[in-house]
């Protein structure tokens, strides 16, 4: 029975994995900046969603669209007219910038909400599922829910819109990209809205899973960065593999390893490790080799 | 009219004159800061007022404050001077601000830092000048262990084993002998330093402990540690998790329907903000606490402008800051202001007389008797050891432990 909880658990963890890998996956895999303020973003859509709840009694679900509005606009912005300046940059100036970013706004959340730990509380966060010796926790399912379906809007907006071929085309080569008449920066700057959309969708259905706090992000950060990089930059389906991959390594090391859980992240880098010596590119990523 | 030339003899004339304004201006440059330093009691304040630790820095200040104005700002016939200063979560930043305070600033009187990996940076740097210091947190007994027998060394908090003696000895009480016990402890300074106690105080309790299971700080998932513990039944789970890992697991515990009955705590329990992240899941949460709010206290005797009566104190606290109080901001007024009577006493901030006027301080205060006494592993002085077993029954705190102070009994939660 062990064995159907351990399925359970890795398939849960890996769609938590996978939402907050998505987001940073598209920005840097299009427009080839590393946004270290991603976290931010994930961090804010919880707050979103915990003020939603707390204040206004809207469920962190029916709020989630307005959310990822909100968060698509402030990103298309942000890259609008800011980003677009280090396009040309050196990446140091890149990660400089948006580390320092997030930096702003987790002490100003620190400011404005105070440095207590939050959690949004609805119904079904604390609802499971009995199956027979085994459950399934509600809470992390929706989430793993809004997983996938994210996965594969995302996924079906790249492949099937003008707009989602015109990023697939930018990713794979900006110079025919332009010369083809693609308005680069436009396409840039919605595709970093939409993985800012995904980080705030992340925060959402984080707001029920743990608690919510000004500097939540960047442990978040590090593991999304450590995903892309299994699944191979720039990767979607790739992003995906490697986020479950990481579910799948970190619940099985802590149910079968004495006091695993406290090896489990660290035998997951080790495998981040094996894969980036013997496979620089990732799992489904571009060459990365020199 | 010539000009004279400077002569030998005129410049003679002058050196006198030009010694005595010297003289004079030296004279009354140091004057100055002597009287002003005459007339004040300065008092280093280093506390987590930003990074990881800022809800302890924060309520630390804030006791500081409620003190230092129930002295209307004087002691000792001296204004009060508070030197408070961010120490920002920080271990550098920390030995940095101790150096600045005791070194340049030439404090005689500390309070804080609060966290356990603060005072532990803390310790070094206070050697330099062995100012009193009133150390009100770091639970961890490292702390002891690098201290030693300073005798201007006060520590006002608990220490790790004080809640695992008094939770083992009130769950013994209520449970009998015989009872099987889990204990889950976090991979980070708290649950590493905790477990030795734990593992001491409930086996001499008569517990039989059974799995020991570790959590990783951060966690998103502790559900494959909770299967593990579900398959070994135990009538009680010790938990050494705090903040918002023991968030995290609350949540997870109740989700996973966990059938355990009894699970225990340290003081996190009594945070409203942990409280309200978790929700319904807290129900049936055992811990520790020498203070929770809306706990009933009535004023000393010796001193109720001091020490109110703690309803009196809690109505303040909330309408200064428009906050409930947590042990932190109480334990910290108290401890301030067992400081400043002290200091009154002394007549000085002198560290030796302050430490014998310290030594022999036995008053009423908000948590209890305040008296120092060792500690069994060799520190010279300790006050507020002495704890309440707390559960939380229907959002409410019931002490079931000692019993001349309990309200209620002790009952085993159910899973949903």
């Amino acid at each position: 029975m062990m064995y159907v909880q351990l399925a359970i658990d890795s398939l849960l963890l890996g769609g938590l994995y996978a939402l907050m890998a998505l987001g940073l996956a598209l920005s840097f895999g299009v427009t080839n900046i590393l946004n270290f303020a991603h976290g931010e973003a994930i961090m804010l859509g919880a707050y979103g969603a915990f003020f939603g709840l707390t204040l206004g009694g809207i469920d962190p679900l029916l709020s989630l669209p307005a959310l990822m509005l909100v968060g698509f606009l402030a990103g298309y912005a942000l890259f609008r007219y800011f980003l677009k300046r280090l396009l040309t940059a050196p990446q140091v100036n890149q990660i400089l910038l948006t580390f320092g970013l997030g930096m702003i706004l987790n002490n100003a959340a620190a400011i404005a909400f105070t440095a207590d730990m939050r959690s949004a509380n609805p119904s079904y966060a604390s609802e499971s599922i009995r199956l027979g010796e085994a459950y399934l926790p509600m809470g992390r399912f929706i989430a793993f829910g809004v997983a996938c379906v994210m996965a594969v809007a995302l996924l079906l907006w790249l492949h099937r819109t003008e707009y989602g071929r015109a990023c697939r085309a930018v990713a794979q080569n900006q110079l025919a990209s332009t010369l083809a008449g693609i308005d680069l920066k436009n396409v840039y700057a919605v595709a970093f809205g939409i993985s800012i959309a995904i980080g705030v969708a992340t925060g959402v259905v984080l707001s029920w899973v743990t608690p919510v706090t000004p500097f939540m992000g960047f442990h978040l950060l590090v593991k999304a960065f450590a995903i892309i990089i299994l699944g191979g930059i720039g990767s979607i389906g790739g992003a995906m593999a490697g986020a479950f991959l990481l579910g799948f390594l970190e619940t099985a090391v802590a149910y079968f390893v004495p006091e695993g859980i406290g090896w489990a992240e660290g035998v997951a880098f080790a495998v981040l490790f094996l894969i980036l010596i013997f496979r620089p590119r990732g799992i489904a990523g571009q060459a990365a080799e020199g | 009219m010539q000009l004279t030339k400077p002569t030998l003899h005129n410049a003679a004339f002058l050196k006198p004159g030009l010694s005595l304004a010297l003289g004079c201006l030296l004279f009354a440059s140091a004057y100055v800061p002597a009287r002003a330093a005459d007339d004040t009691i300065k008092i280093g304040v280093p506390m987590e007022l930003s990074g990881r630790f800022v809800a302890f820095g924060t309520s630390g200040k804030r006791g500081v404050e409620m003190a230092v104005d129930a002295f209307k700002g004087r002691v000792a016939n001296k204004k009060i001077e508070i030197l408070l200063r961010d120490v920002q979560s920080d271990a550098q930043v920390t030995v940095q601000v101790l150096n600045d305070l005791i070194a340049q600033k030439k404090v005689n009187l500390l309070i804080g830092p609060i966290s356990s990996a603060m005072v532990s940076a803390a310790i070094p740097a206070w050697r330099q000048g062995k100012p009193i210091w009133i150390s009100h947190g770091s639970t961890t007994p490292r702390t002891e262990e690098e201290v030693g027998a300073e005798p201007r060394f006060f520590h006002t908090f608990p220490y790790s084993y004080h809640y695992q003696a008094a939770m083992s000895a009130g769950l013994k009480q209520a449970l009998g002998s015989g009872k099987t016990a889990a204990i889950l402890y976090a991979d980070d300074a708290y649950g590493r330093a905790a477990l030795p106690a734990a593992k001491k105080y409930f086996s001499e309790a008569g517990f039989k402990l059974g799995v020991e299971e570790l959590v990783r700080s951060g966690a998103a998932d502790m559900n494959p540690v909770l299967q593990k513990i579900r398959f070994s039944k135990p009538d009680v789970l010790i938990n050494l998790v705090q903040t918002s890992d023991l968030a995290t697991l609350a949540k997870q515990i109740r989700i996973a329907g966990l059938e355990t009955p009894y699970l225990t705590d340290g003081v996190d329990i009594f945070i409203e903000e942990w409280q309200k992240a978790v929700g319904d899941a807290q129900e049936g949460w055992i811990g520790v606490a020498g203070y929770f709010p809306g706990l009933t206290r009535p004023a000393s005797k010796d001193r109720p402008d001091l020490f109110p009566s703690l309803a009196e104190w809690e109505a303040k606290f909330r309408q200064r800051y428009n906050a409930a109080p947590a042990y932190l901001d109480v334990g910290a007024y108290s401890a301030t202001i067992m400081l400043l009577l002290a200091v009154d006493k002394a007549g000085s901030d002198d560290p030796e007389k302050v430490a014998i006027e310290l030594k022999k301080l036995d008053v009423q205060t908000l948590l209890g008797r305040g008296h120092f006494t060792p500690t069994p592993s060799g520190t010279m002085n300790q006050a507020f050891q002495d704890l309440m077993v707390v559960q939380r029954q229907g959002g409410k705190n019931v002490i079931v432990y000692p019993n001349d102070l309990a309200n209620g009994k002790l009952i085993p939660r159910t899973a949903k």
